[in-house]
């Protein structure tokens, strides 16, 4: 529930039970969606997936005093990746090439990278780093936001 | 002992032959009566050399009442071989640590991510307009490299990094607007901006060496200082897709101008105070150096973003 309210701020505790298995059901479902809407991309997902967990892993690690795990940072990507299935969702009813479109793609991928980089800050203690961990974040969803809208 | 050592050699592995001979010595009795399984087995030593664990399993099987993998553990050339391979990777992975920290090392790279949003902010409108900035000195401390946090002037990692990849799914937003985006095109951009900047920073890296001259640069401050260029470039695809043609090259010649002073501004702090050999014409060549890498920062900017803005008309 962490994911869904960007606004409130978490506790540090959260990240201590890391599972793989809500990801996974997200991303499969993210595929599934994106089905419905005539684009097997199942393949790219998995890829960039894989890509930003590791980008984003080198990249904690060399930012924060304390190291992460790779499984926690793919915990906490596949959690928020939650409002992209929405947004793919959407997309089946209407395309979102113009600007309502856009403007609701531009508030979802904010919406997950605030929420990620939330927990990711709360997690590792980095003080007044949470705007540079929200932007590698943003460009990850922003690469999925692609394969959505295109 | 001359057959099982003769095996040994048959397969390979000459340090367990010398070590073979210890064989007693090294391992608890955990057989009922080990010599006499040793004679056992030797017997079916010869005819099957290629699968001599599960012979020697079944000689001890009859003593023992343990599990097929117990047993196995408590061959003494399987242990040796264990501890062996675990040696071996150890030793592997310890050299190859020591080798990767000449190059990458670790804690040097951290240096250069240890920022935070004041400093992003500072340097990217630092960039954008550096025109009123009069300090461009950098503190060091103790002759280490100082961290971004505390002195904006200092190069840092996360900018040219987070410039390069937004660079690459910008142009791949512009390619998807101009219906020319697949996938794929990803991958292109992406491995083809890669290499112009490993081919940039060998070019300044390899000018500094011929000209002779110390400077402090590393090779990863001039990363630094060639991944600025990609904040310019963001801006300029961003504007050419606003504000089509006009935009694109009015921003692009703006930032084409900030990066050439940023960068003559900040190499001269670098570099040439380091003359003190009182050639003056090493000070000379030290300033045309300055000028023909920032004067090729913008030739490098122009280049990247064009077949971007424009279909390829070639």
């Amino acid at each position: 529930m962490a994911v869904l309210n960007p606004l409130k701020s978490a506790d540090h505790t959260i990240m201590q039970d890391t599972d793989l298995a809500g990801p996974l059901v997200f991303c499969l479902a993210f595929g599934a969606s994106l089905m419905l809407s005539g684009k097997l991309h199942f393949g790219y997902i998995y890829g960039i997936g894989v890509v930003g967990c590791l980008a984003m892993y080198m990249l904690l690690n060399l930012m924060s005093m304390t190291g992460v795990s790779v499984g926690c940072i793919t915990s906490v990507l596949g959690y928020c990746l939650l409002p992209m299935i929405v947004l793919s969702f959407f997309s089946v009813i209407m395309s979102l090439q113009g600007i309502v479109g856009m403007v609701f793609t531009i508030a979802t991928v904010l919406w997950c990278s605030i929420s990620a980089s939330k927990l990711f800050v709360s997690a590792l203690a980095m003080d007044k780093q949470q705007l540079l961990v929200a932007y590698p974040c943003a460009l990850v969803y922003g690469v999925f936001a692609l394969l959505t809208v295109f | 002992m001359d057959v099982p050592s003769g095996f040994r050699q048959s397969s390979g592995k000459k340090k367990k032959a010398s070590k073979s001979q210890n064989r007693p010595q090294l391992f608890e009795d955990t057989s009922v009566n080990p010599s006499s399984g040793f004679q056992q087995t030797d017997a079916y030593y010869p005819p099957q050399h290629h699968d001599p664990m599960a012979m020697q399993g079944g000689g001890y099987g009859m003593p023992q009442n343990q599990f097929p993998g117990q047993q196995y553990m408590n061959d003494p050339m399987a242990n040796m071989a264990v501890q062996y391979g675990t040696s071996l990777a150890g030793q592997g992975k310890e050299m190859m640590n020591k080798n990767l920290e000449k190059y990458v090392s670790a804690s040097k790279i951290k240096y250069y991510f240890a920022v935070d949003t004041a400093y992003v902010g500072k340097k990217l409108a630092l960039l954008t307009f550096p025109f009123t900035h009069s300090d461009w000195s950098i503190r060091y401390n103790e002759d280490e490299p100082i961290a971004p946090r505390y002195d904006h002037n200092a190069p840092d990692l996360y900018i040219p990094v987070m410039a390069f990849v937004t660079y690459i799914l910008t142009a791949g937003f512009v390619l998807g607007t101009q219906d020319r985006f697949t996938p794929e095109q990803l991958g292109i951009q992406a491995s083809s901006a890669l290499v112009w900047i490993i081919i940039e920073v060998l070019a300044m890296t390899l000018s500094l060496y011929v000209m002779n001259m110390n400077t402090e640069l590393k090779y990863l401050d001039t990363l630094a200082y060639c991944g600025y260029k990609y904040v310019g470039m963001i801006m300029s695809l961003l504007a050419g897709l606003l504000l089509k043609n006009n935009g694109y090259y009015s921003v692009l010649l703006w930032y084409s101008l900030c990066i050439v002073f940023f960068l003559i501004r900040t190499l001269r702090v670098k570099i040439l105070p380091h003359q003190h050999d009182g050639f003056t014409s090493g000070s000379k060549r030290s300033l045309y150096l300055i000028l023909t890498i920032s004067v090729v920062q913008p030739l490098m900017m122009w280049w990247l973003t064009s077949h971007i803005m424009f279909q390829t008309k070639k």
